[in-house]
């Protein structure tokens, strides 16, 4: 067992193969920030939707959340990069096909989304509703009230909830190795298919995560507690 | 459309069923065990003096890596160094227990933190042994506070079950894709996987949602979550 849980350990064919890893990484690291603009965009324009005053916006906005809060991202994802192109194609009658970095930020960014909406409405929810009076008596309209009064102040309330979803997206990135997508689990996979040894490799890929996203949450967590801490609230 | 589901879907329901046991089985014990392993880690964080360090340690490493990457490691290092699990299930059980299992634990811990300091005071100056004070006093309260996040847990489990597929166990989502790979008819096959997954995890969030207003009127528990 002490044998095992060297080679478990040993950080060498980590080294060996740290190009190829570090390719993979970068892929994560795109498709990351991609899916987190899309998510971000669309929370946005839900978040709002789900406070607006017409029934049917605000139904479909909370159906939206609602259905891909709750479905699984692997199968979100398997249904968008098969299933979408085939019905698209069917649709445009032509023939469509989605890359699988498409695919994956397409699947990532529309389930972060789901989360990031509740997240939005709930900071716009706890601006409380004197200013947003206040705002309208002054004659302000809806949407400028939204970008001067209330989304200042709801973006700050928002961000460590926001940084929740980010990080909980960083770590759904690791399952687009799984539509083909060339990151880093499939290069570890790659790697230790070809050497017969899973061992390190896997306990390294798990220890890196642990360690990237630990250090991550705290540097953000620490450079927005500053730009939080000076807001109107 | 409704030809093509009659093919794919309802010609293979005795798979997609024993699919969905197989989900059903796995996420049950992974959620027992994660309980299980939740609790530990948690009165060893509360409690455990020296020992603290480790349960911190164990709480981050588990809520730090993507549930995927764990699969992966337990499935195949664990079997190389520590000799268990034998079967794919055994480390599909075992993987979603561990990510939840940190998550459980912070859960706990901070249902154990919210309550007043007095009432651990007051039981003490009357008299009541420790075990008692758990069980009468605090366990109570926090099972009621902790429940809809618990609950919620479930569904997170149910969400990451689908990722087992990954380590061919033979679960809903498997059984799914091993249609479409036979036929190439994906459209129908996974539309309905996906809608089953849908309304199975909006059945435990919505529950989840039940407790937490059902228990906040009637037992008049504070809002801390």
């Amino acid at each position: 067992m002490f044998a095992a849980l060297h080679d478990a350990l040993n950080p060498a064919l980590f080294w060996e193969y740290r190009v190829t890893l570090l390719t993979g990484l970068k892929q994560n690291v795109y498709i990351f920030i991609e899916s987190a603009i899309l998510a971000v965009l669309i929370a946005f324009v839900v978040g709002t939707a789900r406070l607006s005053q017409r029934p049917a916006v605000r139904w479909a906005a909370t159906a939206y959340t609602e259905f891909f809060r709750n479905t699984p991202e692997y199968v979100l994802l398997v249904w968008i990069y098969f299933v979408l192109p085939l019905i698209i194609g069917k649709m445009l009658g032509t023939h469509f096909k989605l890359s699988p970095h498409a695919a994956a930020v397409i699947g990532l960014g529309i389930a972060c989304s789901g989360f990031m909406s509740e997240t939005v409405r709930a900071g716009l929810r706890s601006i409380s509703s004197g200013q947003t009076e206040a705002a309208l008596s002054l004659g302000m309209s809806r949407f400028t009230m939204l970008r001067r009064i209330m989304l200042p102040q709801a973006v700050r309330r928002m961000l460590p909830e926001a940084i929740n979803s980010l990080v909980s997206l960083f770590k759904s990135t690791t399952i687009v190795s799984l539509i083909t997508v060339q990151d880093i689990m499939y290069q570890v996979s790659m790697v230790s298919v070809a050497e017969m040894r899973p061992v390190p490799l896997y306990t390294g890929a798990a220890l890196l995560y642990c360690a990237v996203i630990i250090l991550a949450t705290q540097v953000l967590q620490q450079l927005t507690e500053k730009w939080r801490g000076r807001g109107w609230a | 459309m409704i030809e093509n589901f009659n093919r794919f879907v309802l010609a293979n329901i005795d798979a997609l069923l024993s699919g969905l046991w197989v989900t059903t089985y796995v996420c049950f014990w992974a959620f027992l065990l994660a309980l299980l392993l939740g609790m530990v880690a948690c009165f060893i964080r509360l409690r455990g003096g020296y020992l603290k360090i480790v349960a911190v340690g164990y709480i981050e490493f588990c809520r730090a890596t993507p549930i995927l990457v764990q699969l992966l490691w337990v499935n195949y290092v664990w079997p190389e160094v520590f000799g268990f699990p034998q079967t794919v299930v055994g480390a599909g059980i075992i993987a979603l227990a561990l990510q939840s299992s940190g998550y459980l634990a912070e859960t706990f811990r901070s249902g154990f933190e919210g309550l007043p300091k007095g009432q651990r005071e007051a039981a003490l100056a009357v008299g009541m042994s420790r075990w008692r004070i758990m069980s009468r006093i605090e366990a109570p309260q926090v099972a009621l506070v902790v429940a809809p996040v618990v609950i919620n847990q479930l569904a997170v489990v149910v969400k990451s079950s689908t990722l087992v597929s990954v380590i061919a166990i033979s679960d809903l989502m498997y059984q799914g894709l091993k249609i479409v790979n036979q036929w190439y008819e994906p459209i129908e096959v996974l539309s309905t996987i996906a809608l089953v997954y849908f309304l199975l995890i909006f059945t435990i969030s919505r529950a989840a949602n039940y407790a937490y207003v059902h228990f906040q009127t009637k037992f008049g528990i504070a809002n801390h979550r």
